[in-house]
């Protein structure tokens, strides 16, 4: 909804006022440290990775400091089998699959434990969602004009033409989009979206339902000739659907229309007494995925 | 609703004993009528009628009608009110007389006038304590950003009202949040007092003719909001002859025409803006730039109209009709407010006065996306809707007592959300909120009571109900723990009408005035209000798409109780007006938000919001210099506002995002010369509180700014302080020709200081893992302007 905003905001700014945006030093105290456990498993067949880092200062340039002695674990308690994860570089834990299997399956539960340090933090219970339906990616040439933001000539809008499973519930998307295998993944590039529109569709049919604008648009991105547009849907929980968009509020919350700044939540559990606390964010997700060459 | 039967029965019987009252003791008659402006007609709101030489006198109500009861025999009465002449007559009093007495400016020759002093010390001798008025002549001397007059700026300048920053919409007021402020408009809310975002209000200048803001002592004819009441009220238009008012400048032009339709009897005006930014920047855009296709701009409309039928009759209906305009091919956005007023002021004898209203206010909005080629759309509106009727009394029962009484039934009609996705031709889905319900009921009577020749006691009470109705579904919580989404247990639907919920608010009113000397007095103030809708809204400033909620089953009504005192003194024979007020405030149900609250399109938003106590104090001194060439006044406020909210800064209290420790406004305007005006402005306001981030942390390859202590408002972003210059010029040729033109010209925040609107974090271009403290600024630099102002 910000970004609507933002949108809407951004000719009128530029052109009737200077208002500006100027990086500044300031002194921030320092925190206490916490783990942060990154864990977004999907059923791809790639490699499966959770990271295990640390907070760090604010203003700190580097990445994010790994933490090398954890034991990460994946349980599907639906099958009641264990996936255990292996270190590799850079705080990242992986598991590799076989050609034929995926870890991940729709309506399984599953369940994260971290060990470090002899304490044991878990996530709470997640339940993967069912995936929707990606028919196409259509590519549109911008005459100069439409939806771009780059103001380059030549260029072509992608559109998405997919649809949600219909039924009663709603199913909560992650649209994540590339150019030429790059993912989008700056604040404003988080496409999120309820049944594949603006919000839980009331009385919905049975049967599927398209995605609508702006969640078609893919973010609005650009793409040249001879160029890749690849989009993936993850369905995601309600709460990951949630912690993205709170996420996406606080990283960038500049503005007229700022929100109030929060810590955004976590699903991983520090039992009692222990510290450092951790937080961080797993889900479990149904992955759809097409490409679409721009020729 | 026993309440309002009782409160019914209790005002029937009262102005039963009110008429007996008056038919007894013919030794007394009263003077009665309206006070008019000579030149145009525009009824003179507040001015006072006196007995010469004693303290014994009334005010004018809002339609500019007094009645002033005096012992039988010869009397020499004063007439007068600041900027005009004072009208001094004498009459033998042997029977209730009514008459409409005319005043002329100040400086042109009129008939039967003596210049005297009266009025000037009003602010001494009034009960009246924490309210402003200004009037349209001295807003328009302030230095104004883009040169466009505003008067929702203009109040900026005044003790105990800030803004959160430039653009802001709505003003805070003694710590209150935007939607603690009723803003009339002829005596119709107005749900989003601006354009452009926050830049301008929607109140055209031609079209008013008086502002009067309450901050505290607030009388029992207004509630429905606890912080304060902005009172704008319309030019009736000109009675006399045709006057043209216009100006061009660098954002939007103006144009407002009034007549008479019947000489003295039956008037208009009807005034109109547009802004033009978008059409002015076209040619200077390249046709790639997808601002080529952009639209933005705002127009509004204001009209009013009102005809005397006779001495005692006269009906005024009023409207506005302002819109916002945003978007592009793909992109649509715009919203608006409608308000119309009809009333009718009825005199049923000298000593009482009737006005009845009718209301319609709506303010909507409509966003949409759309793909028409593809056939693809998404288009959502939202709307408020309120009709409300509405009886007030004036009695003047005698020169110590002057009566309020009232009643009024308000309807809101809310439709949070009605959207519609559009995929291809015949594939639409719909997301409908349901629609809400609620009525508020309130009853009032007040008394004005002269108890002694220096005390003077203002005493009231307005009893309010609010019910919560069908149709619609009601919906039941389940508690869990502090800042997290209440879980839903159960719904239940009620039919057309259906008591759902009722609250009843018994809401006394009191204030006080002891006048020492000529020169000083004491006032004091106490005051409890209702309000039974709330924005809804999480951002720094609120956004055109927040929607207002009313208070149901889960949400209880906010309530503020108010103690004032203050000090009065006027210097040099009036022309030096100080005051220093002291004020206490303390609200409980005030609204804020769990953490990550999902407040856009979802029909239990009720389940994000969080209801918590509040608590603003402060003291305001101000001086006015309100005479000779130079005007102008300097206020300092120091003051606090704070919150509690369970779940929210580790349960104490926290500063609220409008706290402003120190607020220092000067604006000041010199007459050079007949020709030339020249004004300042210098306002120096504390940082507001923002919270900053202690840590970071990195998911999916994000960085996300992390408060390890969980305190809100930790920091304060730097002060902000400005200052602005305007000269106005008034042509030669003004003396001698009916044609009169003026140029104005400013230069808003002259030292080019970029104070900060906030100070956010990000993550750096290029690199999401590496972050940046940010400051915003909404105005960057200077803002020169130039407006050229005519009217005939």
């Amino acid at each position: 909804m910000k970004k609507i905003i933002k949108l809407s905001i951004i000719p009128f700014f530029i052109l009737l006022l200077s208002s500006c945006n100027d990086v500044i030093q300031i002194k921030l105290d320092e925190g206490s440290k916490l783990y942060v456990i990154d864990a977004f498993v999907n059923d791809l067949r790639t490699l499966q990775t959770i990271k295990v880092t640390t907070s760090d200062n604010y203003f700190s340039n580097k990445e994010a400091p790994p933490v090398t002695n954890a034991n990460v674990v994946l349980k599907d308690i639906t099958t009641n089998t264990q996936y255990t994860f292996t270190y590799t570089s850079k705080g990242n834990y992986t598991y590799s699959l076989t050609t034929t299997d995926t870890i991940s399956k729709p309506n399984h539960q599953y369940q994260i434990n971290v060990t470090i340090d002899g304490n044991t933090y878990t996530s709470l219970v997640v339940t993967q969602k069912r995936a929707a339906i990606l028919d196409s990616i259509s590519a549109i040439y911008n005459n100069g004009q439409g939806i771009n933001i780059g103001g380059e000539k030549d260029t072509y809008s992608c559109l998405l033409f997919a649809r949600d499973l219909g039924g009663p519930i709603p199913d909560y998307y992650w649209v994540r989009t590339y150019r030429n295998d790059t993912l989008f993944n700056g604040p404003s590039d988080i496409n999120t979206c309820i049944d594949g529109t603006g919000g839980a569709v009331n009385n919905p049919p049975k049967d599927t339902i398209f995605f609508t604008p702006p969640t078609t648009f893919m973010g609005g991105e650009t793409y040249l000739l001879n160029q890749t547009c690849k989009v993936e849907i993850y369905s995601v929980s309600r709460e990951t659907y949630f912690f993205l968009i709170q996420a996406l509020a606080q990283i960038n919350n500049g503005g007229l229309f700022a929100t109030t700044p929060e810590n955004v939540k976590t699903n991983i559990i520090t039992p009692a007494g222990i510290k450092p606390k951790a937080v961080g964010w797993f889900n479990m997700a149904s992955v759809v995925t097409k490409t679409k060459n721009i020729l | 609703m026993p309440e309002i039967t009782y409160c019914m029965k209790l005002k029937l019987i009262l102005v039963n004993i009110l008429f007996a009252l008056s038919v007894f003791g013919q030794d007394k008659f009263t003077i009665s009528g309206y006070i008019k402006d000579a030149k145009n007609g525009e009824a003179l709101i507040g001015a006072t009628v006196s007995k010469k030489g004693t303290g014994i006198g009334a005010s004018a109500n809002e339609y500019g009608f007094f009645a002033l009861t005096l012992p039988k025999g010869e009397q020499t009465i004063l007439v007068s009110i600041i900027g005009y002449k004072t009208f001094e007559f004498t009459v033998t009093l042997d029977k209730n007389i009514n008459k409409t007495f005319e005043l002329g400016e100040e400086g042109k020759e009129l008939d039967e006038v003596i210049i005297t002093g009266e009025a000037e010390d009003k602010n001494i001798k009034s009960v009246e304590m924490s309210t402003v008025k200004l009037d349209i002549k001295q807003i328009n001397k302030i230095p104004a950003l883009f040169g466009e007059v505003d008067i929702v700026r203009a109040i900026q300048l005044l003790p105990g009202v800030t803004t959160v920053g430039e653009g802001a919409s709505g003003f805070n007021v003694r710590g209150g949040n935007i939607d603690q402020n009723l803003i009339l408009l002829d005596e119709a809310p107005v749900y989003n007092s601006s354009h452009l975002f926050g830049f301008f209000s929607v109140f055209n200048p031609d079209a008013v003719k008086d502002v009067k803001l309450i901050k505290g002592g607030i009388p029992a004819q207004y509630g429905g909001r606890v912080s304060s009441i902005l009172d704008v009220r319309m030019k009736e238009g000109n009675n006399k002859k045709l006057a043209v008012t216009g100006g061009i400048g660098t954002i939007f032009s103006r144009l407002s025409i009034e007549a008479p339709l019947i000489k003295n009897k039956a008037s208009f005006i009807i005034a109109g803006r547009r802004s033009y930014i978008d059409a002015l920047v076209k040619p200077f855009v390249k046709s790639t730039n997808p601002i080529k296709n952009a639209s933005f701009y705002f127009y509004d409309l204001t009209a009013k109209f009102n005809y005397r039928i006779n001495d005692k009759n006269t009906v005024f209906a009023s409207s506005y009709f302002g819109r916002d305009v945003f978007g592009s091919d793909v992109f649509k956005f715009n919203w608006g407010n409608t308000t119309a007023t009809a009333r009718w002021n009825h005199i049923f004898n000298s000593k009482l006065f009737m006005n009845l209203t009718g209301i319609y206010s709506n303010y909507d909005y409509l966003l949409e996306f759309k793909l028409p080629q593809l056939k693809q759309s998404f288009v959502w509106t939202s709307k408020i809707i309120n009709y409300s009727f509405k009886p007030d009394f004036s009695y003047f029962l005698n020169s110590k007592n002057t009566i309020r009484f009232g009643a009024q039934a308000l309807l809101y009609d809310f439709r949070p959300y009605d959207a519609t996705g559009q995929f291809a031709a015949g594939s639409k889905v719909k997301f409908l909120a349901d629609k809400r319900y609620g009525i508020e009921y309130s009853a009032y009577l007040s008394n004005e009571h002269k108890v002694l020749p220096r005390l003077t006691l203002e005493y009231g009470v307005r009893v309010s109900m609010y019910t919560f109705i069908g149709k619609g579904k009601a919906f039941t919580f389940r508690d869990t723990v502090a800042n997290e989404p209440l879980p839903l247990s159960e719904t239940k639907n009620y039919s057309n009408g259906q008591l759902i919920k009722a609250y009843v608010n018994p809401e006394p009113r009191f204030a006080a005035n002891y006048v020492i000397n000529q020169f000083s007095s004491v006032k004091a103030s106490y005051n409890r209000m209702a309000q039974y809708l709330q924005l809804i809204s999480n951002t720094a400033a609120s956004t055109p798409l927040d929607v207002y909620t009313i208070a149901t089953n889960n949400l209880k009504p906010l309530i503020a109780d108010q103690g004032s005192v203050g000090y009065f003194r006027n210097f040099k024979d009036n022309m030096y007006e100080a005051s220093v007020e002291v004020y206490y405030k303390y609200l409980q149900n005030q609204l804020d938000y769990v953490d990550n609250a999902d407040l856009f399109i979802n029909p239990t938003v009720e389940s994000q919001l969080l209801q918590g106590l509040g608590r603003a104090y402060g003291s305001e001194f101000y001086v006015k210099k309100a005479k000779g060439k130079l005007q102008g006044w300097i206020s300092y406020t120091l003051s606090k506002t704070e919150r509690l909210v369970r779940g929210i800064s580790n349960d104490n209290w926290f500063y609220s995002r409008y706290d402003r420790t120190h607020v220092l406004n000067t604006s000041v305007n010199y007459d050079i010369s007949k020709r030339w005006n020249l004004s300042a402005n210098f306002v120096f306001l504390s940082g507001t509180p923002a919270t900053f981030p202690n840590s970071k942390i990195q998911v999916q390859g994000l960085s996300i700014p992390y408060n390890t202590d969980g305190i809100r408002n930790n920091y304060r972003i730097t002060p902000y302080h400005r200052l602005d210059f305007g000269a106005t010029y008034d042509f030669k040729k003004n003396e001698t020709r009916k044609y009169k033109q003026k140029i104005v010209i400013s230069v808003y925040n002259v030292y080019n200081r970029r104070n900060a609107y906030s100070i956010y974090f990000r993550a750096k271009e290029g690199s999401p893992t590496a972050t940046e403290a940010v400051r915003f600024s909404v105005i960057g630099s200077f803002v020169p302007a130039i407006t050229y102002n005519f009217n005939f």
